[in-house]
């Protein structure tokens, strides 16, 4: 005979008390408290949720991991042969910098961009499971960002091959390789995720009441991506035209990416309030919206 | 047989223990007594239905600049209803397609929200919904146990020490346990479903057409592995159209109708009741002047 679990020869009863109210809410946020535990206890399924994944998709194809980085490596090409064909033809000085800058510039973008499209689906394609399962919902687009920094990762050495490879061509430029100033890139990366990820909660909401929220992303990354400084230096804005690197969410953080990553600074006091406050701002709105909504999804889906 | 004149129901024969638990609500503590598994309060669990078009932010748009309003019907699946299940009653739920069966389900899992009224649950809580467990159709059976058991609330560490177990009671052909879940037949699927949510040893175990699709040999094993819970004083609730496996496990029965409880009692008797409402297709005589 095969018995699962504590089975017929293990009669004792494994009572633990614990007494869960469900009430109807208008709204509201669920406590808070208890919700984060919740979340921090079940961690491991949104990871493993990552990893399967990944794995479900590329089971069957060794090559599809290599297309993580093939993807943004050749529209980063793309871009710097446009960007290069628009300020007429090739520069010595600056055309590595410009590709440098691209590069980290589109690969912190995709970053971005795969929490955000992945986090904003997670609830309408999780369908079942959230038909089936109660758990904090938050707990699927964090995985979609797991997920995301799974892809996101390998592009880091990637960018300094690429730099590391320019260097022995142009040995004049001045792209930092082993720079001080680089123990700021994981703060800048963790405020980035951490942005992206308050703003999936928000859309991955709107996706529930607009299914075709996802499909409207799609074409408006495209448009932030030309309105953040990624294609273009942060410096190129003067005066009051700066504002628009502040009123992007991504913006203060892409333009810091920049400084440490291309000018070898570190990230100017404006660009890290810029940064800090779009992070706090994300998450704060991001939990609220999502976690007061989220009783009502299985019921929507 | 009782039939349902409103008021609370308490399932079984127990007397309501004295001893009284607390339970923390929104609005300040409640009291209950603390032999309950669940208690059901005035229940109604409403789903929101948008009538004439897909739910899009397009079509928002312009149902708004035409100043139309969107069209929701509403579908009350529960209505107002009360229940007292006590621990260690083995609970069957009949009725119709549409009853709201497994709303009530869903909504004692805590994965649908109230409308209006409150649920108390006592206890930890396992659930084999109808539509299964959120299975990754490409992964493997093995892969989906691990992502069935922390999705259900386990470690790693607890649902890797039970994943052989586990794999052991679903017992499926030829290393299919291995195989992607898409090439399972439905029976072997419902095998893996139903062998992982009784493996999370629960308080409450939620059983919404879980034993349709095995085969005689697994209905038996399923059977046995039911018997121990009941023999553990576990709550177990068993949504099924199979009537036999309602008046052969449980101890007491609801039927359900239109999202209330027209009846409940000894199973036997509601499995007849009920059979005789679907041949004639009309409600037991002494309800209809209800
Ligand atoms: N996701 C949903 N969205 C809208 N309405 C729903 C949804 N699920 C169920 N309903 C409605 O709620 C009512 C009760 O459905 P429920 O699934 O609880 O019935 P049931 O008793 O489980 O039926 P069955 O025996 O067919 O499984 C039905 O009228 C159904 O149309
Ligand atoms: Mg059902």
């Amino acid at each position: 005979m095969s018995t699962t679990g504590s089975g017929g020869n293990k009669p004792k009863r494994s009572f633990t008390p614990l007494i869960q109210v469900f009430e109807p809410h208008k709204a509201q946020t669920p406590p808070l408290i208890p919700y984060f535990k919740e979340f921090w206890e079940r961690r491991a399924f949104a990871l493993e949720l990552a990893r399967f994944a990944d794995k479900a998709e590329y089971l069957e194809s060794r090559l599809g991991k290599a297309w993580l980085i093939l993807n943004p490596l050749f529209l980063s090409l793309i871009y710097f042969l446009l960007v290069t064909v628009l300020r007429g033809g090739p520069n010595k000085d600056t055309g590595l910098s410009t590709l440098a800058h691209i590069l980290i510039g589109i690969f912190m973008f995709y970053f971005a961009q795969n929490i955000i499209s992945d986090g904003a689906q997670s609830i309408t394609a999780g369908g079942r499971l959230i038909l089936n399962q109660a758990f904090p919902r938050a707990l699927l687009p964090f995985s979609s960002a797991v997920r995301a920094f799974g892809q996101f990762w390998p592009t880091i050495p990637t960018y300094f091959a690429v730099v590391l490879l320019g260097k022995v061509f142009y040995p004049k430029t001045h792209i930092p390789l082993a720079d001080l100033n680089y123990l700021w890139a994981p703060f800048i990366i963790a405020a980035l995720a951490i942005t992206a990820f308050g703003l999936s909660l928000i859309f991955a909401v709107m996706n529930v009441y607009f299914r075709d929220t996802s499909k409207l992303l799609t074409y408006t990354t495209r448009i932030w991506l030309y309105g953040s400084p990624v294609l273009w230096k942060p410096e190129m804005l003067h005066g009051w035209h700066r504002i628009f690197i502040y009123i992007n969410p991504l913006g203060p953080t892409l333009a810091a990416t920049y400084h440490v990553w291309i000018d070898g600074v570190r990230p100017s006091n404006s660009e890290l309030i810029g940064t800090g406050v779009w992070v706090v701002l994300a998450m704060a709105i991001g939990t609220y919206f999502f976690t007061s909504r989220e009783r009502d999804f299985a019921v929507r889906i | 047989m009782t039939i349902n004149n409103s008021g609370v129901i308490r399932l079984g024969t127990s007397t309501p223990s004295t001893t009284m638990m607390t339970a923390k609500g929104y609005k300040g503590d409640i009291l209950l007594p603390d032999d309950l598994a669940v208690r059901i309060e005035d229940l109604t669990i409403t789903y929101k239905i948008n009538v004439d078009t897909k739910k899009t932010l397009k079509n928002a748009v312009m149902r708004a600049s035409k100043g139309e309003k969107v069209r929701m019907r509403q579908v009350e699946a529960v209505k107002k209803m009360s229940l007292d299940i006590p621990h260690g009653s083995v609970v069957g739920i009949v009725g119709a397609n549409g009853a709201g069966k497994s709303t009530l389900m869903r909504s004692i899992a805590g994965i649908m929200p109230p409308t209006s009224g409150r649920i108390i649950v006592n206890g930890k809580i396992s659930t084999l919904l109808a539509l299964g467990v959120g299975f990754n159709q490409s992964l493997s059976g093995r892969d989906n146990i691990i992502l069935g058991g922390l999705a259900a609330g386990l470690t790693r560490d607890e649902i890797e020490s039970k994943t052989d177990e586990i794999a052991a009671f679903a017992d499926l052909p030829d290393g299919f346990i291995d195989m992607p879940v898409r090439t399972y037949s439905s029976g072997m699927y419902g095998r893996v479903a139903f062998a992982v949510s009784v493996s999370m040893t629960p308080d409450i175990l939620l059983l919404d057409e879980a034993l349709s699709a095995g085969d005689a040999a697994f209905k038996e094993k399923s059977f046995h592995r039911m018997r121990e819970l009941v023999e553990e004083a576990r709550t177990i609730l068993i949504v099924s159209h199979a009537l036999a496996t309602i008046s052969d496990l449980c101890d007491t029965a609801i039927w359900m109708h239109k999202g209330t409880i027209l009846a409940h009692g000894e199973p036997g008797k509601i499995v007849e009741e009920y059979l005789k409402f679907l041949e004639v297709g009309t409600l037991p005589s002494n309800l209809e002047d209800m």
